[in-house]
């Protein structure tokens, strides 16, 4: 067992920015481990992608490409990662942490008998052991992890957490087969969401809460705003719970995690379930009526006022200013 | 047809401080149902009151976690177990799912199994995945709508709702299903159910009852600390909300936010 071997997450033949970071981070790991940087792409189709692994400076890219690989089964992707695992022998696998990632990387861990961590903002090797941190309960504990020697980790990494590969020296591709497998899950349709809202990925997000008064003015006033910054809109549990919004726009510990640039809220009081979703956005404004509200604790910029003023007010002003 | 529900107790917020021995405590927080095994109790309701047979909860857990499993037979369930053991405490997930897929084995009837997506205080996700593959089940994990539990042909299909995409998959019974919160809509016991299931005690199954020994998780916690705190903040003041609107865009500007 030596090195790295990252699991690439593809979109629309481009490689997935978390995969980018992966291999970034997975060339200095796999050096303090003293083994190779590997990758493997699994797909129906492949090759472009795994070309643009190797520019980023993966020593070896494993393929595995098979027309049952076209759409995502977790036995068929287990089976192929698996092939990967043998040829590479990897002491760290790395992937990331999105649903998809998490139902193929657990599935993974458990087959391997791994040590698993899920969530993962950091990494280290010091003497050849690895270590892991990954936040729980809402973000308010932050775990330190290592791992029994002689097991293979798997690490499931959250978005933004490492910088991202620039390139390197090429590598080789290799083929592997799919191991003969049976699939025993029928896919019958992959459709996109409507209205698709990837909350998790908008680096700008304008949140409303019940302090917006009812579903009308929500929508007056929330997706104006967010539209106004260029982001996403979001919403509390309450007003979600009552049917202002649909549950997909949620943020906290029930709903997304988000990390944005920018987190707006407004009308938001800051309850801890809802900080757990929001707290690490890089800025966060917080607008609401009661200067006391435990949102102001975590806001980069307090501003007291009643949104039903303040938001037009604001949406004008950005549109004015950023030229919208 | 037996259904069984995974059942986890949480606290109701993470408010938590850490042990020196780097436990969690939760102490002074009320402990509820996991909110996702809400859902996912709610949703097993809705397919044995279809099928009948038996509704079964299980949760790997403490003495505590018997009001929560009572809450879950009040809801409509119809039986729990119980596992406990001192080599139970601490266990990681992967462990833990080797301990809970012993139980089902011991079961030996069970259809389909369902869990939460995640737990509001490990948010490790890792659970169901790693019970499916232990078993040998196929597994079909963020279900936001189960469009058909087909007791007679054996066969379960779902939603899964993704970040980007929605998936309709079907699956050979027995299966593993996670739900998220949007399924549907969880009942409120009656007084009167939840009068009935006070006494109920569940059966305790143990490490010894269930066969399993030399548990050993394979991550170890060495460390836990509260997270960094958040820059001090601005409050933006101003003599009304014009001028104070001015202001956080000048500042959202100034410190190339936007
Ligand atoms: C197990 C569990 C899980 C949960 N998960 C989540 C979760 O994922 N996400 C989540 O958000 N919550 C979650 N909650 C709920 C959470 O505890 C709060 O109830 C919820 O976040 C409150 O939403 P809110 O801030 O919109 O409403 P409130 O708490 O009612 O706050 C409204 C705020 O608006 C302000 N306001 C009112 N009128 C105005 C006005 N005209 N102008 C400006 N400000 C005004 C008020 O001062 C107040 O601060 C969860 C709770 C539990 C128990
Ligand atoms: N100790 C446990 N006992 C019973 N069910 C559990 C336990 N831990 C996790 N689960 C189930 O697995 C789901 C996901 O938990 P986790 O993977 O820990 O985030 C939960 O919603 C429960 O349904």
């Amino acid at each position: 067992m030596s090195g790295v071997l990252v699991l690439i997450e593809q979109v629309g033949g481009e490689v997935a920015a978390i995969s980018r970071e992966l291999l970034g981070k997975g060339k200095e790991l796999a050096a303090a481990l003293g083994g190779p940087l590997s990758a493997v792409v699994v797909g129906g189709d492949v090759s472009a992608v795994a070309a643009k692994v190797v520019a980023l400076g993966a020593d070896t890219v494993y393929t595995v490409a098979d027309a049952a690989l076209a759409v995502y089964t977790t036995d068929g992707y287990v089976a192929a990662a698996q092939a990967a695992v043998a040829a590479a022998q990897p002491a760290l696998i790395l992937s990331g942490a999105t649903f998809q990632a998490r139902d193929l990387g657990a599935a993974l861990a458990a087959d391997l008998d791994a040590g698993l961590v899920v969530d993962v903002t950091d990494l280290q090797v010091a003497g050849g052991a690895i270590t892991a941190a990954r936040p729980s309960h809402g973000g308010n504990v932050v775990n330190a992890y290592s791992f029994t020697p002689g097991k293979v980790v798997v690490a499931l990494v959250r978005k933004q957490s490492f910088a991202e590969a620039t390139g390197g020296a090429g590598g080789t591709v290799k083929a592997l087969a799919l191991p003969a497998t049976t699939i025993r899950t029928q896919v019958a349709s992959v459709a996109p969401k409507s209205g698709a809202v990837n909350l998790t990925d908008a680096a700008i997000i304008a949140t409303g809460g019940r302090g917006l008064g009812d579903k009308d003015n929500y929508y007056k006033l929330i997706p104006k705003l967010a539209e106004a910054l260029g982001g996403a809109y979001g919403a509390s549990r309450a007003v979600v719970d009552a049917g202002w919004v649909p549950y997909e726009h949620q943020v906290g510990q029930t709903g997304k995690t988000v990390s944005p640039k920018l987190y707006v809220a407004a009308g938001v009081s800051g309850a801890i379930q809802h900080l757990a979703g929001m707290r690490t956005s890089r800025n966060i404004v917080a607008i609401n009526k009661d200067p006391e509200a435990p949102i102001f604790r975590v806001a980069t910029f307090g501003l007291v006022g009643d949104v039903n003023e303040v938001l037009p007010l604001l949406t004008d002003e950005l549109k004015r200013r950023l030229g919208r | 047809m037996h259904i069984l529900v995974c059942l986890k107790q949480v606290p109701r917020d993470n408010s938590v401080k850490i042990n020196a021995d780097l436990s969690v405590n939760a102490d002074g927080i009320e402990k509820i149902i996991n909110l996702f095994d809400e859902y996912a109790i709610e949703e097993g309701i809705v397919w044995y009151e279809k099928h009948g047979g038996k509704l079964t909860i299980l949760s790997l857990g403490t003495d505590e976690w018997v009001e929560q499993i009572r809450r879950a037979l009040a809801m409509g369930a119809t039986d729990s177990v119980l596992l406990k053991d001192p080599s139970f405490a601490n266990l990681d997930t992967l462990a833990a799912a080797k301990v809970v897929a012993a139980a089902v084995r011991k079961l030996g009837d069970v259809d389909l199994i369902l869990t939460g997506r995640n737990s509001t205080d490990d948010e490790s996700g890792a659970f169901a995945p790693a019970l499916a593959r232990t078993l040998g089940w196929p597994q079909l994990t963020y279900v936001g709508k189960v469009l058909d539990v087909d007791a007679a042909g054996k066969k379960v299909t779902v939603e899964r709702h993704l970040e980007a995409v929605v998936e309709t998959v079907s699956a050979g019974l027995p299966a593993v299903v996670s739900v998220i919160k949007d399924i549907n809509n969880p009942r409120y016991p009656s007084l009167l159910k939840i009068k009935k299931v006070a006494k109920i005690t569940p059966p305790v199954w143990t490490a010894a009852d269930l066969g399993v020994s030399g548990l050993a998780s394979a991550t170890t916690i060495t460390n836990r600390v509260p997270p960094p705190s958040r820059p001090k903040g601005e409050v933006i003041d101003g003599p009304d909300a014009a001028a104070k609107v001015k202001k956080l865009v000048d500042k959202l500007l100034e410190n190339q936010i936007i």
